[in-house]
Order: structure tokens, then C-alpha cells, then sequence
């Protein structure tokens, strides 16, 4: 199966701390990849460093196998679609509104505004502005901004944080169904196991900036059957650290 | 380019920024232009004098539209956490400078505004003869220039900072020096150097003869000259601000 992004030796350092260090991580073409680790593991700069939105100290990153330079960055991006953290919303505008602006920028249909809309079932709120959304809403809008080009690459950095459990349940659908209707890649970062354990084919596990494990989901729980999934992930991770 | 300025209007929808810029202009037409033209030295030299007047209204008045505007641009930006997703999409610099020349425009727009009001309340008002229009369109060069040093500031400072209250007190504190160095002119390098005093040094029109006793009975006005130095300072400026704050804006990790 091809590799849709790569990193090697992938390394960023503030102050001369390490904050992810040497990692190594591949996502599969058509699978939805759960980037899991406790909090402060590295897993936004790491997902941050794939957008170019940091600068890694050192390694490198393929994405469609081509390696990301500061020149092929936005040519690279043109195919990926991002929500990091929270979701990035104009509050004095309406949904639609807040979708005209990148549609504008991506110089994409303007049909795939109501699309999306309909996708993240945002399509009937009319002229309210995002302001008043609930922040499952405005989490939903950040996912429709991403899908909006409909890109070959997903990546959702804790897309559920916040969500009541309706909302968490929703989100996930929509995230798994993505690959299978759209032919999409997705990465999806959470701090919650059992939630990557619904949706992820592959996962990948950090710890302090390091890889701690790298493969199918299925093979994590062969590694010990004597013990549960969370019991394996905190021995990866060290029992000292927060879920 | 194009369709970031197309962006750019599409996010100042229902903020009413250039209404704001509007308002600001129109109090400051409001504090220079009310007063007494009833004397016949006014009415003789009102628009060589209205000249003289002018810089101190616009040392207060252009920077802070300049303030608010770039702030309120900025903001938006802040507001919305967008510069994660727009960075993904756009190159940062691109960002910036639609940014920078949708601002800029609209407060360029606005000294345009302030000159033509003044041009007709000139004729209102019925000062003696015909308005001194290489006099006028150098004043226009001048204001403009000075304008846009400032907004230039003022753009970088408030795209990277977060926190608007740097930019505000930046320029509230800067508007104050600027203005207070119109009273100082024994010290000319002061209002050369900071940008919010350009308004003063390119001052060209002087008011000499006038006594607090006699007032206007000896005065008259004569252009006055304007130390070279200060258009090499103001080109500096430009291409110094611009430079460093769009360098900064393209490092910034987000």
C-alpha cells in the first residue's frame, strides 16, 4: 500500500529541549492513521510540522511522495485539508460566509460551500453567525473548512475536545466514513484511547516526542492479550504520564 | 493577489470598519475646521493659512485612524484563530500585504476625503481667490506619506501581536510624542525621527509676525523650508517597517 506521508528522523527543538525527536511516522494511502498520546507528547507540533505551520529542527517529510520543501509547500497543501486545535472561524460571519472566504482562496466550485455544509449538517442555519454556535457547531464548521476542497489528506488534531458525547459519536462517523465516500487519508490526533480505538486502522504512538509504537491497531492488543489496550499504552507511555 | 483583497472585503463585512474610519475623519474635519473666519487677515489668507493650521489636527487625528483600522483588520485575524488555516493556503507574506494594501487604501482614502472637504469648505466659506493648488497637492503628498509610514507601523505591530492593547498604546503614546514635538521647535530631530511627528516636520507653511498684543496686524505667511533629510527618513521608514514586519510575520510560528 503507498504511503501518503512519511517522516524521517523528524526532530523540533525549543530552547534546546527536544519537544518531538527523531520521529519516524507513516500513514498508508486510504486509512485513517490515530495519532494517540498523552498530553504534551509532541503530537500538535508534529501535526504542525506537517502543515508548515513550524519549522522542524531537523528531518525530513514526504507527503504524496514528494518531500516538503518552503517552495512545494502550498502545491503539497493544495490536497490537504487541516483543523489544528480549534477550529478557525470568523465569528461575525455566518457558516456560509466563513466557507466563501477559502473557497475564494482555493479557487474551488462554489457548490462544494453547501456540500460541505450538508456534510457537517451546518446546511439549515441560515444567516446566524458562528458566533452563537455551540462548540460542537463551530467544531463542525472547522471540519467543513477543511473538507472544503475535498483534499486527498485530512488532518484533525483532537477534532473531538470539548464535544458532549453526542457530538464525539457524530464526529466519528464522519471521520470514518471520509475514506471509504471520499477516498481520503486521514490522520487523526486525540489523547483518548478509546476513542482512536473506534476509528483508526493504523495508530501511532508518542510519548515525550518519541514514537513509542507504529502499526495496525489490531496488533497492538496481540502484544499482550494478557492485558487491556489501555494497560498496553501505559506501559508504551510510561504510567506516569495523564491520559 | 485579487482574490485576497476579495477575501479581505468579504471578512470586513458587518464590522463597519470603514464607517469607523469615516467617523474618525469626519471629527477630525469637525476639530480643524471649526472657528472664527471672520477677520480679513483670514479672509485674505484663508487657505494659506488653513495650511499653517492643518498639521497639528492631522498629527492627532490621521494616527489614530491609522490605530484603529490596522487594529481592526488585525484583529479579525486574532479573533478567529485563521492564521493556521490561511497559511496552509496562502503564502504568509501574500497574506500580510493584502492586508496591508486594503488598509492602507481605505485610509489613503480618507486624507483624500479630508483634502476635498477642505477644498470646498475653503470655497464656502469664501476665502479670497482661487485655492493654491501646487500648494494644496503638496500638502496631499505630504499628509499621505506621513499616513502611510504610520499605518505601515501600525499594520506590522498589530498583525504580530496578539494582544491589541501594544498596538494602542504604541500609537496613543507615539500620537502624544508626535503632537507635543509640534511645540517643540527647538527640537527639530525629535519630530524628524519619529514617524507620528512627520506631520510637523513637513510643515512648510509658516506664520511669522504674530504678537499675542498686535496679533495679526504684522503677520503674514510664507512657505517655509523643509529639511531634505526628513523625505530620506520617511522613504527609510517605509521601506524599514514594511520590511521588518512582514520578515517577522512570515517567521511567526503559529
Amino acid at each position: 500500500m503507498k504511503e501518503t506521508v512519511t517522516t524521517t528522523m523528524l526532530t523540533k527543538e525549543y530552547g534546546g529541549i527536544e519537544c518531538v525527536s527523531h520521529l519516524n511516522m507513516n500513514v498508508k494511502e486510504g486509512r485513517i492513521y490515530g495519532f494517540l498520546g498523552p498530553n504534551g507528547a509532541g503530537k500538535s507540533t508534529t501535526l504542525k510540522m506537517l502543515l508548515g505551520l513550524v519549522r522542524p529542527t531537523d528531518g525530513e517529510i514526504t507527503i504524496f511522495g514528494k518531500r516538503l520543501t518552503s517552495k512545494n509547500r502550498l502545491e503539497i497543501l493544495r490536497s490537504t485539508g487541516s483543523l489544528i486545535e480549534s477550529p478557525s472561524y470568523y465569528g461575525h460571519l455566518t457558516a456560509r460566509e466563513n466557507l466563501k472566504i477559502y473557497q475564494t482562496i482555493l479557487g474551488v466550485p462554489e457548490k462544494n460551500i453547501d456540500e460541505v455544509l450538508k456534510i457537517v449538517r451546518l446546511d439549515r442555519q441560515g444567516k446566524k453567525k458562528t458566533s452563537a454556535y455551540s462548540l460542537g457547531m463551530k467544531q463542525r464548521l472547522g471540519l467543513a473548512s477543511a473538507l472544503l476542497s475535498f483534499p486527498k489528506l485530512l488532518i484533525l488534531d483532537e477534532p473531538t475536545n470539548g464535544l458532549d458525547p453526542a457530538g464525539i459519536q457524530e464526529m466519528r462517523d464522519l471521520i470514518c466514513s471520509l475514506p471509504k465516500e471520499y477516498g481520503m487519508t486521514v490522520i487523526v490526533s486525540s489523547h483518548i484511547l478509546s476513542e482512536i480505538d473506534q476509528m483508526a486502522d493504523d495508530i501511532g504512538i508518542i510519548a515525550a516526542g518519541r514514537m513509542k509504537y507504529q502499526g495496525e491497531l489490531s496488533r497492538l492488543h496481540e502484544i499482550d492479550r494478557n492485558k487491556s489496550l489501555e494497560e498496553i499504552f501505559l506501559d508504551l507511555t510510561g504510567k506516569d504520564v495523564s491520559l | 493577489m485579487i482574490k485576497l483583497l476579495r477575501c479581505e472585503l468579504l471578512k470586513m463585512r458587518h464590522k463597519y470598519i470603514f464607517l469607523t474610519l469615516l467617523a474618525i475623519t469626519a471629527a477630525g474635519l469637525v476639530f480643524s475646521l471649526y472657528g472664527d473666519y471672520s477677520g480679513e487677515f483670514i479672509q485674505k489668507n484663508g487657505w494659506c493659512m488653513m495650511l499653517y493650521q492643518l498639521p497639528l489636527a492631522n498629527g492627532i487625528f490621521f494616527p489614530i485612524a491609522c490605530l484603529v483600522i490596522s487594529s481592526r483588520l488585525a484583529d479579525t485575524e486574532h479573533k478567529a484563530s485563521s492564521y493556521k488555516q490561511l497559511f496552509t493556503l496562502e503564502k504568509r507574506g501574500r497574506i500580510y500585504d493584502a492586508k496591508l494594501m486594503t488598509g492602507l487604501s481605505m485610509t489613503l482614502l480618507s486624507v483624500l476625503i479630508y483634502w476635498s472637504v477642505l477644498l470646498v469648505f475653503g470655497k464656502i466659506i469664501r476665502f479670497y481667490g482661487e485655492p493654491p493648488m501646487e500648494l494644496y497637492l503638496r500638502y496631499l503628498a505630504c499628509t499621505a506619506a506621513a499616513t502611510a509610514v504610520l499605518y505601515i507601523l501600525q499594520h506590522g505591530i498589530s498583525m504580530l501581536f496578539k494582544n491589541q492593547a501594544v498596538s494602542f498604546f504604541t500609537g496613543a503614546i507615539g500620537t502624544f510624542i508626535g503632537v507635543f514635538s509640534m511645540f517643540l521647535p527647538q527640537l527639530p530631530l525629535l519630530r524628524q525621527l519619529i514617524p507620528w511627528g512627520f506631520y510637523g516636520a513637513l510643515q512648510f507653511m509658516g506664520l511669522y509676525g504674530w504678537t499675542s498684543e498686535e496679533r495679526y496686524a504684522n503677520a503674514y505667511l510664507k512657505i517655509m523650508s523643509v529639511d531634505p533629510a526628513v523625505y530620506v527618513i520617511i522613504a527609510v521608514y517605509i521601506i524599514l517597517f514594511y520590511a521588518l514586519g512582514k520578515y517577522l510575520f512570515c517567521r511567526k510560528e503559529t
